[in-house]
């Protein structure tokens, strides 16, 4: 009980350090970065409702992040649609999408799945692509301006710092992990498991796999979408690569595998992760640390190489990064944190 | 009165017929063997009943309900629940969460659940596993599990597929106990075994399968007396 009580406190204080981070940072980069997380944390915990806790590996969330954001800024650019309305357009577009795909999809099992997700997000990449009059093709659409947000008169914000972008973030992470412990603290999480583990057991024991599965597709999709809509309006731009990409769903998974797949934490961890790595590796922030620590000079050979590709090397070393994960730790950070607390539910021996 | 009734039910898997023509129906509140050797179709016969092939031939009355072309789930809620040769534990899962699975299809609130799937692992005896992992379980323990996750769906027939299988004659005897406890109760249950000794102390009446066909039927005394059965398990010359 006292447990209990611990992880409200401090789960309250960090939420309220969270609120009021906005107050003390003035810093762009800073508030850039918290909300990179937020977007991942999102992201991955979207995915880990239909990976994690449905066993349903989907590789292809990039069209549900890209229906979403396409949407939200096709209507803003072009129909002045404001993007708090235009995002809830996206959601009811993404759950249709969803329900298409997974009757489609979900008559496959294991590896076949797996393929028809991605074949399925490329298509929408391919069609975003090519369906110029409506999308502007490879051009992409470009929606910097962003309508100031108004209850009657008030303005509550004007979208020109990071800040009101800072608590859609907030907001949005906030909300997937609250679905996700509502899923896992629900029927709806017991049979996903039950799913997930053994789907021919789970159907014996009365659970339709068919509606179950697309449940868990619409729940991950829709969330995906709103995902993909702040992306959007936060960058202010989309075009196929960056938000319909095969990239963009391997990321999505990989978040949520590398922090441990079907727990409520583990897509938070793999963001703590991923997200400063990536920035990390993107910003040549490690060759300058290695020339600041004097392992290496600036105007050696190495030191030229290095800021020469590292940058580029980025992808390269989340490769690693994954293959050392699944090798080491196959139940993500989450697992292996597990493994070194004391185990309460030891295996029988 | 007859809770299942199997009327001229064929299987075919291109040319051959796993099942031919078996019909017998299964009264309620007793127990029904069904033996026969390796390949018989005993599995094929479960698996034609609880909707995971439709039968190519015939007619599965459950209940006074026709089953043909409903899906495992949909047989389930009906009232008719089976249990794997092969185990199928929800590994990740503990022993409860596994066990509330079944009790879930009757309620959705877990705390119910989690209060039925405890009277269940009472009466498997498995309550001190509450909390362990299923995958971790040894094959005695995870057979009662199957068996008490099948169970929580509240079934009026429970069809176990060679439950002792692969168990020692002390976790054996544990499962006869078990079996006869659940008969106690007034569960309609219908048994594959290759165990005959422990086959005949339970069966009520027993159905024999040779090559997909039904050899005989009888109480276990005349089934084991029937010399067309000696044949099928010792072969023609031993007899």
């Amino acid at each position: 009980m006292t447990k209990t009580i611990l992880k409200a406190v401090v789960g309250l204080i960090l939420l309220a350090a969270l609120l009021v981070v906005p107050r003390y940072v003035e810093s762009p980069y800073a508030l850039h970065m918290m909300i990179l997380l937020f977007l991942s944390v999102s992201q991955g915990q979207s995915w880990n409702i239909l990976g994690g806790y449905a066993g349903q590996y989907s590789v292809g969330h990039a069209a549900y992040f890209g229906v979403g954001a396409y949407t939200t800024m096709m209507l803003m650019h072009s129909k002045q649609v404001v993007p708090w309305v235009g995002v809830w357009v996206g959601v009811a577009i993404v759950i249709v999408v969803a329900l298409v795909i997974g009757s489609i999809c979900f008559r496959l099992r294991g590896p076949y799945f797996v393929l028809a997700s991605i074949a399925v997000a490329e298509i929408m990449r391919l069609s975003a692509i090519n369906l110029t009059t409506l999308t502007n093709g490879a051009e992409g659409i470009l929606a910097t301006e962003i309508p100031a947000f108004k209850i009657g008169e008030r303005v509550i914000t004007d979208f020109l710092t990071k800040v009101p972008f800072y608590y859609i973030g907030l907001f949005l992470a906030l909300l997937t992990i609250g679905i996700t412990y509502w899923v896992q603290h629900s029927k709806l999480g017991y049979y996903f498991q039950a799913i997930r583990e053994d789907q021919d057991a789970a159907h014996s024991l009365g659970i339709h796999i068919t509606i179950y599965k697309n449940i868990g597709l619409v729940i991950s999709a829709v969330l995906t979408s709103l995902a993909g809509a702040f992306y959007g309006i936060y960058v202010g731009f989309v075009d196929p690569p960056t938000v319909l990409g095969l990239d963009v769903s391997v990321q999505i998974m990989l978040i949520c595998i590398i922090g441990g797949m079907g727990t409520i934490w583990g897509p938070v961890l793999g963001s703590l992760l991923l997200v400063p790595l990536s920035e990390a590796l993107r910003s040549n922030m490690i060759t300058e640390g290695l020339v600041k620590v004097g392992l290496v000079s600036a105007d050696s050979r190495v030191g030229l190489f290095l800021k020469e590709n590292l940058a580029h090397a980025h992808v390269l070393l989340y490769g690693i990064l994954v293959v050392l994960v699944i090798l080491f730790m196959p139940e993500g950070l989450m697992g292996f944190l597990k493994k070194l607390a004391p185990r309460r539910n030891r295996e029988a021996v | 009165m007859a809770i299942l009734e199997i009327k001229s039910v064929s299987k075919f898997f291109g040319g051959l017929a796993a099942n031919s023509d078996v019909s017998f129906s299964v009264e309620q509140g007793t127990i029904m063997g069904l033996i026969g050797p390796n390949g018989a179709g005993k599995t094929t016969l479960f698996n034609c009943i609880t909707g995971y092939y439709p039968p190519s031939r015939g007619e599965v009355i459950f209940d006074g309900r026709r089953m043909n072309g409903l899906q495992p789930d949909k047989v389930c809620m009906l009232g008719m629940v089976r249990t794997w040769q092969k185990v199928r534990p929800l590994a990740k899962l503990s022993v409860i969460d596994n066990v509330m699975v079944g009790a879930l299809a009757h309620t959705s609130s877990l705390k119910h659940a989690r209060e039925l799937a405890m009277e269940q692992l009472k009466v498997v005896r498995l309550e001190h596993r509450e909390d362990f992992l299923a995958g971790g379980l040894p094959i005695g323990e995870r057979k009662k599990l199957e068996v008490a996750r099948a169970l929580a769906t509240k079934p009026k027939l429970l069809l176990l597929d060679e439950v002792m299988g692969g168990l020692n004659p002390a976790e054996s005897e544990e499962i006869i106990q078990l079996i006869l406890d659940i008969k106690a109760q007034g569960l309609t249950q219908m048994v594959i075994e290759h165990d005959m000794k422990a086959i005949m102390r339970i069966s009520d009446r027993i159905v024999v399968l040779t090559s997909g066909e039904k050899l005989t039927e009888g109480t276990p005394q005349e089934v084991v007396s029937n010399q067309d059965v000696i044949d099928a398990y010792l072969g023609e010359s031993h007899a």
